[in-house]
């Protein structure tokens, strides 16, 4: 590693005030995903602010009906938690399928959101990534890029959000909160949070620079009943999907009243399927409409040299995620 | 003079070495406490063919702790390779920093030695070099080309092919694909080295012992006498630790030239570019039979890579050569040279790669002509290896199949494809049978016997290794089996080049070699004690032996070699693998959801560290089908793959319940204790028994490694008649 400075303010007014101060600072959370990339060159903070140890560890209720999840509360204590077991048992069972559980006893609910793309141009530091170096190129466009985006593209890059955490948040329609450089507070729509790439893929998010993440604010729950996170992957455990969806259902009188729908593994961004959702709303829970709503879904898709299979996969996760959030207690 | 003891051969008992393991006092290669020690961080090429044209070192150099920045500007002269692209063995020279000369991306281009291990890894990244870049010859098809036959050896005819194929009724023409894969032991590469007057000690994460100190003493071109190689440990090897790879000489230059101790140790990432891989193997299967199922012909036609500068070829066709019944047969290999590092053993090199070949080719076959895939196979049962004339030694791949069909519930396999529903799955059987050579090498032991308050106590000691394997307890039981005492008796000293030479750990003749020396120092010992009393037929224990010679110490030596009748046959294990396969019927996931394997090998020693090894290799070879791929960037020539979050070995969850079975045998021509290798058996074959399951399953033949959703989702359903 490179030499850095390590720092542990006593509150978020400090973590913030040392973030103004040094541009080069990063914030330290679990460290699961800013370490390792430390330790292969391609993040090189000159400071690091632990904010592990701040005080946004709560998991509560909020007045809304929802729930607040504090930004430094691990992922395995999050879903794990019987509250969001019980009523947003999608984000669990998204939460629990993602890393290891050593990973996941590490990592945090804040820098989840916050983890940078698997995208192997981005970890080799001798290759070109518009990502990491702006201006080098894409590498995977004209190279690998079967693990790459269907959606949301640009020439400048191809990379995949890898959370799994934030597929259901995607679905579920949260809220991230946020306090400011000036300490001042905001929340950002999670469908506005993390950004396609365009022309300037090293943006990951909409954060702005010193932002801190405090919570992550989940609506009152309606998907409690009907859900399935279907992860494709490699292997049965430690792998990133090649394709994720997210389902959540709502049922009412034979009919889907409500629909939670986004996919990981395909975009810069987890995609939220916004023309699938307003087709399965007010209809029957049929195979049908599973495999019409999946087909308008992936109809915008834009595979790569070698992904093209993930359109298919895509389709057949979607019709699969449905039935089995619809069969779940049906 | 045999006693039975509840620890000697054939009990389960527990490692030896098992508390120091799990405890942390096992002493692996870089956690020995050297004074004054330095640490070391390579650094690698980032082309993949060409030339340095600068090396700038004045920014690294400047660093606090900085004792030495190595290039191939201030390195010392090795000896240099005396032909072009040699093919490298377990003892081959490894001349490192000679040139500026670029092979392969990832080359060891530089070493920084430092204070500590952070200084030497931050002035490592300040070391600026200027490439003159060249084309690398990277793709496999557009190189396709330049194959070469590497030997006369690499290639077997027998019969004539072309008539046997034209006798055939039912014949096969079909293409397997392995990708390149990694060994990938859990303990990193690594070595801690010294340099006192000449005199090299290294304390080393290698298999062999031996062969280290002769690559270390040739390449540097001192005697080996003067070379002593330590490794009482060893965390997983799988071939990659066979032979001392550049890091070991580097870090041996290193402490010559800094005159400090240097530990030096090779990153995961290194590992994929620095320790050897398994290679890409096209495998070409020509096949045939009568209509009744007797094989008329077999070819195997296997096509890899080597390194520009050293040559490796694994024999993929080594197992079609001799594991069933035909008359015409034909096994070539051919390489091409490119610029990717040399390839190198990884568990089972040859069987590994080439039973996935041949043993789904059987499986089509065996579809064509609708016959049982196990009958099938009986029926070409043979007990005589047709490749030398030589009989087998012992061969109960019949019986292994047999009990294993019983085992498995192979009754109730559905021959037809895609007809074993349930809800979403597609559910198949596949079956494998596995050969694997029993090889069996000199080996020497010395044993010193110990009288303490009338009690025998002994210490064995030998230039083995335990790889993971069970080596020290097997060791442990041998000698007790013979001393007739127990194992906490007993102390097993190895990992040492100051003991007698063995052949090390490799090849599956660890297990046979180091029980039979063992046991020659041990009836070397009881022989000696009776012969100092100018009496053979002193009856009694050995304490009384060691009381009536006046002697409360005792030592003796013994060397086991193979005997004239092994040399005589063809020795070999035998086993079967079954598989039972769920296949989701939509999405390209699957489950391994059972294995039964069944092993005809020898005597065993220990049925539990048996069995770690069956199961281990059961996982691997599962591996090989679930995931396991190294992946080369076309245009630059780089593993993508970079740490075990992208190259995926099986995890639990990947893994099926796993039932094994070991059938007594007794097989003196082996050795004389019986003892056949284990190690590689039990990765033999598995991948077939499960895409043989997959296509049971579903009716997709997957002939290319691994099956990924990708390539299980896209496959076509082969014409099911």
């Amino acid at each position: 590693m490179r030499p850095f400075v390590y720092i542990e303010p006593k509150n978020p007014q400090e973590a913030l005030a040392a973030s103004v101060a040094n541009s080069a600072a990063k914030y330290l959370g679990g460290g699961t995903n800013l370490i390792d990339l430390m330790k292969e060159d391609v993040e090189r903070p000159a400071e690091l602010i632990e904010v592990a140890d701040l005080n946004f560890k709560e998991i509560k209720a909020t007045g809304k009906g929802g729930f607040l999840l504090g930004a430094m509360c691990n992922n395995a204590e999050t879903a794990n938690h019987p509250e969001i077991r019980k009523s947003y048992p999608l984000l669990s069972m998204a939460m629990l399928s993602a890393a290891t559980a050593q990973i996941r006893n590490m990592a945090t609910n804040g820098g989840n959101l916050l983890q940078r793309t698997r995208c192997p141009y981005f970890y080799e530091v001798s290759m070109p990534c518009n990502k990491r170096a702006p201006g080098t190129g894409c590498g995977a466009i004209k190279g690998m890029n079967a693990q790459h985006a269907l959606f949301g593209w640009s020439e400048q890059c191809v990379a995949v959000n890898p959370s799994d955490m934030c597929v259901a948040l995607a679905a579920l329609g949260a809220v991230v909160h946020v306090q400011q450089a000036d300490s001042g507070m905001r929340t950002i729509d999670f469908a506005d949070f993390h950004r396609l790439p365009g022309s300037q893929p090293e943006k990951d998010n909409t954060l702005q620079p010193n932002d801190l993440i405090t919570a992550i604010e989940l609506p009152a729950p309606v998907f409690s009943d009907h859900y399935y996170y279907l992860k494709i992957r490699e292997r049965s455990s430690y792998a990133f999907a090649l394709v994720s969806v997210a389902a959540g259902l709502q049922i009412r009188d034979g009919a889907i009243a409500q629909v939670g729908l986004a996919m990981g593994g395909v975009a810069h961004k987890p995609w939220k399927l916004t023309a699938a959702e307003s087709f399965l709303k007010g209809k029957k829970p049929s195979a049908q409409n599973f495999e019409a709503a999946a087909d308008l879904a992936m109809r915008e898709a834009r595979p790569l040299s070698d992904n093209g299979f993930k359109v298919e996969m895509g389709k057949k996760a979607i019709v699969r995620a449905l039935s089995q959030a619809y069969e779940r207690t049906a | 003079m045999e006693t039975a003891t509840s620890s000697g051969i054939g009990n389960a008992i527990d490692r030896v070495e098992g508390r120091l393991k799990v405890t942390g006092m096992a002493k692996y290669a870089s956690e020995f406490f050297v004074e004054n020690l330095a640490y070391a961080q390579a650094i690698n090429s980032t082309v993949a063919k060409g030339k340095i044209v600068s090396i700038d070192t004045s920014e690294a150099e400047k660093q606090k702790g900085v004792i030495l920045v190595l290039t191939h500007l201030n390195a010392e002269k090795l000896k240099a390779y005396d032909e072009e692209r040699p093919v490298l063995s377990v003892s081959s020279i490894q001349p490192v920093l000679q040139s500026p000369e670029i092979h392969y991306y990832g080359e060891y281009v530089g070493l920084v030695v430092a204070d500590t291990f952070e200084q030497a890894q931050y002035a490592a990244r300040l070391v600026k070099i200027e490439y003159e870049k060249d084309a690398p010859t990277i793709n496999f098809e557009e190189a396709r080309g330049e194959a070469y036959k590497p030997n006369e050896q690499s290639d077997h005819l027998r019969g004539d092919i072309d008539a046997g194929m034209a006798e055939a009724e039912v014949k096969l023409e079909a293409t397997y694909n392995t990708p390149i894969e990694h060994q990938h032991p859990m303990e990193l590469h690594a070595i801690i080295a010294t340099w006192d007057n000449g005199k090299v000690k290294a304390y080393a994460s290698q298999q062999m012992i031996d062969n280290a100190a002769i690559t270390i003493a040739e390449t540097f071109q001192i005697p080996k006498r003067d070379v002593r190689v330590i490794a009482p440990y060893v965390g997983g090897g799988f071939g990659s630790k066979l032979h001392a790879k550049q890091h070991v000489i580097l870090a041996v230059m290193a402490a010559k030239m800094t005159g400090r101790p240097v530990q030096l140790t090779v990153t995961r990432q290194q590992m994929f570019t620095n320790t050897n891989l398994r290679q890409h193997n096209e495998q070409k299967i020509s096949i045939g039979a009568t209509r009744d199922g007797k094989l008329t012909a077999l070819a195997h036609d296997t096509l890899s890579h080597t390194s520009t500068y050293e040559e490796y070829q694994e024999p993929c066709g080594s197992v079609s050569k001799m594991l069933y019944n035909v008359p015409n047969n034909r096994v070539t290999h051919r390489l091409i040279p490119m610029n990717i590092q040399t390839p190198f053993a990884m568990r089972a090199p040859g069987e590994a790669t080439g039973s996935f070949a041949l043993e789904s080719a059987m499986d089509e076959l065996a579809w064509k002509l609708k016959m049982d895939p196990i009958a099938f196979r009986i029926l070409n049962d043979t007990q005589t290896d047709l490749s030398n004339d030589k009989a087998f030694s012992s061969r109960l791949l019949k019986e292994c199949l047999r009990i294993g069909a019983d085992k498995f519930g192979w009754n109730q396999r559905k021959m037809t494809p895609g007809t074993n529903r349930q809800g979403n799955w597609l559910i198949g059987y596949g079956v494998s049978a596995a050969s694997r050579a029993a090889p069996y090498q000199k080996t020497s032991s010395k044993v010193l016997l110990e009288l303490k308050n009338k009690t025998l106590y002994a210490t064995v000691q030998m230039d083995a290794t335990d790889i993971g394997t069970g080596s020290y307890t097997i060791i442990a039981q041998t000698a007790s089996e013979y001393l007739g005492i127990p194992v906490e008796r007993i102390t097993v000293e190895i990992g040492d080049s100051l003991f007698p030479v063995t052949p090390g750990s490799g090849g599956s003749w660890g297990a046979a070699s180091y029980a039979n020396g063992a046991r020659m120092a041990c009836l070397n010992a009881i022989d000696g004690l009776k012969r100092k009393l100018n009496s053979h037929d002193k009856a009694g224990s050995i304490e009384a032996l060691m009381i009536d010679n006046q002697v409360t110490r005792y030592e003796a030596e013994g060397t086991a070699e193979p005997s004239e009748a092994f040399k005589k046959h063809s020795v070999y294990s035998f086993g079967a693998n079954f598989s039972e396969v769920w296949v989701d019927k939509d999405t390209g996931m699957y489950r391994i959801k059972r294995m039964v394997n069944v092993g005809a090998c020898g005597k065993i020693l220990n049925p539990k560290t048996a069995f770690g090894q069956i199961i281990g290799g059961l996982t691997m070879g599962a591996g090989m089908v679930i995931a396991e791929q190294s992946r080369v960037e076309p245009n630059y020539g780089n593993f993508i793959t970079r740490s075990f979050a992208d190259y995926h070995v099986p995890v639990n969850l990947d893994m099926a319940n796993i039932e094994v079975v070991f059938l007594p045998e007794e097989d003196k021509i082996a050795n004389e204790m019986g003892v056949k290798g284990i190690g590689e058996l039990g990765i033999t074959s598995v991948a077939a028994s499960i895409t043989n399951a997959i296509f049971n399953a579903t009716g997709k033949r997957m002939r290319d490694l691994p099956v990924t959703p990708e390539k299980l989702l896209t496959a076509a359903v082969e014409e099911i008649s």
